[in-house]
């Protein structure tokens, strides 16, 4: 059994907006805004991520809001995302193992959200934890999306089966 | 033979493995090494050398000892003097011809003196005799055999992270890591060996503080095998890679003891001092019962005190130095050794079989005259240390020649990067220790832990190097490097042919360049370079260390990789029908759907034939799909686009063709215009991101008030082609069909938000099918389910590629390069030369100015014909020369007619020329210009409105 824990939220609602007038739109239509690029909000049942300086992700039921019409300098952006939640004690060996950022390094405090690349493939991350049990929550283009989750999902299983036979010590 | 229990011992003598070698059963421990376990089996000939095939038994056992590799089952050359024991081992020796024991190629060593230095690049000088030296040189080198049928591994890589990276745990690594932890880093601290301590053997209370730290990660079995930049270090684990990222880099690598070269310095039992003392300390082993010990410097009486622990006999101590420091003699006298101090040892005799050293001659080191014979089965060296110090070179260490202590040592080290112990030129043990605490505590402050202790660390007094324990000998066989069996005369003879430079020398002698990459003969080459041109080692320098520093297995180097691949919302619905996967960039695309009994091109004719005269539906969902909104949209595209945008009414398509600023076609699509601010277009598969990124940066240059989207992974797409789509997409939409072609709606198709596209890319009335990738599957089984009735098929790449040529239209890429300008591609028409700007206009009107290279054309083969038909990329010759080539090429069952698309001189360019096509047997075929499209030449089949 994986001591990592998938689950496929892609069909939560979502929604992405960008270009200069977006933050103001956002605001205008009620939805609050990160001060800083690359953080987030909690929303109720969802998020708000700033993914860069004009650019943001809204998932849950506020990101219904996002369907007003656009105005000047605002320009939608259909999200078709695979978003996914990883969970596990072994979560932080499978991101060691499939992306060159360090999660654990992060201030979780500000509400990082990292757009990186895990298994050679472009993602927004949100790391955190659920009770004391780290997780991690991705998106990523939906057409690499199976491809990730199977990736992923092996990388787990062999972590899994290894768990016992590497040699102690090298933990990080 | 064994000893009793020492302290420390690597071995665990409850678990006896046993295991076999050259087909002979032995006996060893768990711990022990290969080489290890043999040699206290009585196994003193571990292999034979590379060149002359001499008897070789253990020099460093450090793992540098290249002359023990051996075949272990599958794995060709296994270092026996580091790969750990294993129950059930079944062991060859990889180079020789037949057994160890019968070695054909031992009669080598007789032609030796017909195998001059540079012998490689004497051979092949002759053209005439290169297939036989080739033919040979392949038969006779080559170490241990691969197997093929060896399956793949998934060997992880993962990325570290750590404050500090601390390589190599002995004395002086321990002592950093342990300082910069107690300063509050996050240290990893990496060792190849198994067990922490390095050169101390054994247990300390140093080793028990590194290990209860709780700041410290200890990776053992491990070695660093290369620098990057940023402090970034791959560790090679048994099971894994690890890219370390560190904030800084202690290197306390230590040093490599260094052979002296004497006549028959490679008979087994001559090995390093540090050897043996491995030998004694690790595996309980008594390595020689009556040794000779050749020194020049205190670490040999250091370990001249295990020597006699273990009981082994010191029959004399050759000292190189002439005056032996007062407490080191006094040790020798203590006991009554014979102390030989300013000789050499000449020759090294051998015995019977030259399987073992059976004696040592040795001279005044200032008259050479020979001055006794001491019988011995072994000779342990001490007389030096090179810097284990490539990882050093490879961070951009400025390294200097310290003639105090004989060796290279760090003169300016780069940002973050530290060295401490031996590397450091810091060989007193005490010393070692207080420069691994400066260099941790430094580290550590460099990341910002704590403050940098000012620890003084005491110059040496001695040089722990001789500057020169290298003895010519008028036979030879006195070798330098044991890798490349090279002597001191190949050496000498390769600086008198005049590579008198370092990196000449290597390459025509190969000194270095063997499995150990010169751990034990760079140093002394230089040395001979260095005497024979007058010059310094210092002035010589070395030769450029690059990664890796230790040869890392291919399996761990062609381990767990990721190739994303990428695929469209049908995928599963393809599958389902049969397809055959090709990949398109990191796109997965149906081929052609296989049908049971039938060969691959009647699967592709027949897809071909259900849209010429039925209906035929292909995923396009990984065309590039970008959208663009704002007041200056239009003129954006006006820019990036090499024909006009702003006109172009709503409501209405256009192709697009993009240069770069070479004027280079680099792209195509078709743009669509949704509203006078909102555009919707297309890019090529393979294009998709590139197109994007590009635009997006034109965007951030020209500063338009608009803005990009990419919609690739967002939108599915599919084309619904052939004289009876309309009826197929009638019944299932709210579209007025009667839009005319290259129009664009937006309304509902099965009840989903649809984007419309009349295109005619394959010739047939045929709309783009555009909605949210997250319906893509329910549409696309909507459209195959209304289908049925006018049987509906879906047609893979193949076939979209046989019916766009039959329309004569191009693939960017295929039928254009990275040179091809509009015209060449008879593109001229697109191009909108009276716009005020435009991507690559500048080169286009320079270009125009120029005679055209070469012009894309149409052709047929005649009608009937049968032989070899062109392949994509045969050539069009004329007159012997290349003038074109051939950019697509297939049999159109719709035309019955081999068709295709080439490159030809424009003076050839007109319907009716006709041309040669070369084919791969040499061949020629004449082809003709044909006008194209080939099929429905006035396009009435894809215009047609209702």
């Amino acid at each position: 059994m994986s001591e990592i824990v998938f689950e496929n939220v892609s069909r939560t609602p979502r929604a992405g907006v960008k270009g200069p007038g977006a933050a103001a739109w956002l605001t205008s239509l009620g939805v609050p805004v990160p001060d800083l690029p690359n953080s987030w909000l909690p929303l109720p049942g969802g998020l708000v991520a700033r993914l860069g300086l004009t650019e943001f992700l809204v998932e849950g039921p506020e990101a219904a809001k996002l369907a007003a019409p656009p105005v000047h300098g605002v320009y939608p952006v259909l999200r078709q995302d695979t978003a996914l939640v990883l969970k596990g004690a072994r979560l932080n060996d499978l991101l060691l193992e499939t992306c060159s950022v360090d999660f654990r390094a992060l201030d979780r405090a500000a509400r990082p959200v990292v757009l990186t690349s895990m298994a050679g493939v472009g993602v927004t991350a949100i790391p955190g934890d659920d009770a004391g049990v780290p997780c991690i929550r991705l998106w990523c283009d939906g057409t690499y999306g199976e491809w990730l989750l199977e990736t992923l999902a092996g990388v787990a299983a062999d972590l899994t089966q290894s768990s016992q036979s590497h040699h102690q010590g090298a933990t990080s | 033979m064994r000893l009793p229990p020492q302290s420390g011992e690597w071995i665990i003598r409850s678990k006896p493995l046993g295991f076999r070698f050259e087909g002979r059963e032995y006996a060893g421990f768990e711990g022990d090494t290969v080489a290890s376990a043999l040699w206290a089996g009585g196994v003193h000939v571990l292999g034979h050398s590379f060149k002359y095939h001499r008897p070789r038994g253990i020099l460093s056992a450090a793992n540098h000892d290249v002359n023990a590799l051996m075949q272990a089952g599958g794995t060709p050359n296994v270092r026996a003097d580091a790969t750990p024991l294993q129950a059930g081992m079944a062991l060859t020796a990889v180079n020789t011809f037949g057994t160890l024991e019968r070695d054909a190629g031992r009669f080598l060593g007789w032609f030796a003196r017909f195998l001059p230095v540079g012998f490689y690049y004497k051979a092949f000088h002759s053209k005439r005799l290169f297939p036989l030296w080739e033919r040979m040189f392949r038969a006779m080198t080559g170490l241990g055999r691969v197997d093929f049928a060896t399956p793949r591994l998934r060997t992880p890589k993962r990325y570290g992270f750590c404050d500090v990276l601390v390589v190599g745990a002995g004395p002086s690594g321990l002592s950093a890591a342990l300082a910069a932890a107690e300063q509050g880093a996050d240290v990893a601290l990496v060792d190849e060996n198994a067990r922490l301590g390095g050169s101390t053997h054994g247990a300390s209370e140093l080793i028990k503080q590194v290990v209860a730290h709780p700041r410290i990660r200890i990776f053992t079995d491990t070695y660093a095998a290369g620098y990057y930049a940023d402090h970034w270090v791959p560790l090679v684990e048994p099971g894994r890679i690890t890219k370390m990222r560190a904030r800084a880099v202690v290197v306390a690598a230590g040093a490599y003891e260094q052979p002296a070269v004497f006549r028959n310095n490679d008979l087994p039992g001559i090995m390093l001092a540090s050897a043996a003392q491995r030998m004694i300390r690790r595996y309980a082993i008594r390595p020689a019962q009556r040794v000779v010990v050749l020194a020049a410097n205190a670490d040999a009486y250091r370990a001249l005190q295990d020597f006699i622990e273990a009981g082994i006999e010191v029959a004399a101590v050759i000292d190189l130095r002439d005056a032996v420091p007062t407490e080191q003699a006094a040790v020798l006298a203590e006991r009554g050794i014979p102390l030989h101090a300013g000789h050499v040892i000449t020759e090294a005799l051998p015995a019977k079989g030259d399987k073992r050293v059976a004696g040592v001659r040795i001279a005044a080191v200032a008259t050479r005259e020979a001055s006794a014979e001491i019988a011995c089965d072994g000779v342990f060296m001490s007389v030096g240390w090179a810097p284990a110090a490539p990882l050093l070179y490879q961070a951009g260490t400025k390294m200097r020649y310290d003639d105090g202590v004989q060796q290279f040592v760090p003169d300016t080290l780069p940002d973050g990067v530290f060295a401490c112990g031996r590397v450091n030129g810091i060989h007193t043990p005490s010393a070692r220790l207080l420069d691994g605490e400066r260099a941790g505590s430094a580290a550590a402050a460099y990341c910002g832990c704590g403050a940098a202790k000012p620890v003084v660390v005491p110059a040496e007094t001695a040089s722990p190097t001789h500057p020169w324990p290298i003895v010519p000998h008028p036979k030879g066989k006195n070798f330098i490097d044991f890798d490349e069996d090279l002597q001191l005369a190949d050496l000498e003879n390769a600086i008198q042919e005049g590579f008198d430079n370092i990196e000449l020398m290597k390459r025509y002698s190969t000194v270095g360049m063997g499995p150990s990459q010169g751990k034990h003969s760079n140093m002394n080459a230089l040395r001979v370079l260095a005497r024979a041109t007058g010059s310094t080692p210092g002035a010589v320098g070395t030769t450029t260390a690059r990664p890796f520093f230790h040869p890392v297995p291919m399996s761990h180097l062609a381990g767990r990789g990721f190739t994303p691949e990428r695929r469209t919302p049908m995928h599963a619905r393809h599958a389902a029908a049969g397809a055959l996967w090709m990949p398109a960039g990191a796109w997965q695309r149906p081929e052609y759907y296989a049908v049971a009994g039938l060969s691959r091109s009647d699967c592709i004719h027949g897809e071909v034939k259900a849209v010429r005269n039925g209906v035929g539906l292909i995923d396009v969902g990984t065309l590039g799909k970008l959208e663009i909104r704002g007041p200056q949209a239009a003129e954006f595209l006006e820019r990036v686009y090499i024909s006009k945008y702003a006109g172009l009414k709503v409501g209405m398509t256009r192709y697009a063709v993009m240069c770069d600023e070479a004027g280079v076609v680099i792209d195509d699509g078709v743009v669509a215009r949704l509203a006078d601010d909102h555009f919707y277009f297309t890019t090529t598969t393979s294009g998709a991101a590139l197109i994007y990124r590009e635009l997006s940066r034109w965007n951030t240059l020209w500063k338009l008030d608009c803005g990009i989207v990419n919609l690739t992974g967002a939108m599915a797409a599919m084309n619904l082609a052939g004289p009876k789509a309309r009826a197929v997409l009638a019944g299932l939409t709210d579209v007025d069909l009667s839009f005319p072609y290259l129009a664009v709606r937006e309304g509902t198709v099965a009840g989903v938000p649809a984007r419309l596209l009349r295109v005619g890319f394959v010739g047939e009335w045929g709309v783009e099918i555009h909605v949210p990738a997250e319906h893509g599957a329910a549409v696309w089984d909507a459209l195959m389910a209304a289908g049925q009735a006018h049987g509906i098929r879906p047609f893979g790449v193949e076939a979209q590629r046989l019916l766009r040529l039959e329309k004569g239209h191009i693939i960017i890429g295929q039928d254009t390069d990275g040179l091809t300008t509009p015209g060449e591609a008879a593109l001229d028409w697109a191009v909108k030369m009276d716009k005020p700007f435009f991507v690559g206009q500048r080169s286009l009107m320079a270009i125009a100015a120029k005679p055209r290279r070469q012009q894309l054309v149409g052709f047929m083969l005649p009608a009937g014909h049968a032989g070899e038909a062109p392949k994509e990329c045969h050539l069009v010759i004329e007159n012997g020369e290349i003038t074109g080539r051939v950019t697509s090429v297939a049999w159109s069952p719709t035309l019955a007619r081999h068709i295709g698309l080439a490159y030809v001189q424009p003076d050839r360019a007109q319907a009716g020329s006709q041309f040669s096509i070369r084919l791969t047997d040499g061949a020629m075929v004449i082809a003709e210009v044909v006008r194209t499209p080939f099929y429905d030449p006035d396009n009435l089949r894809q215009k047609e409105a209702a």
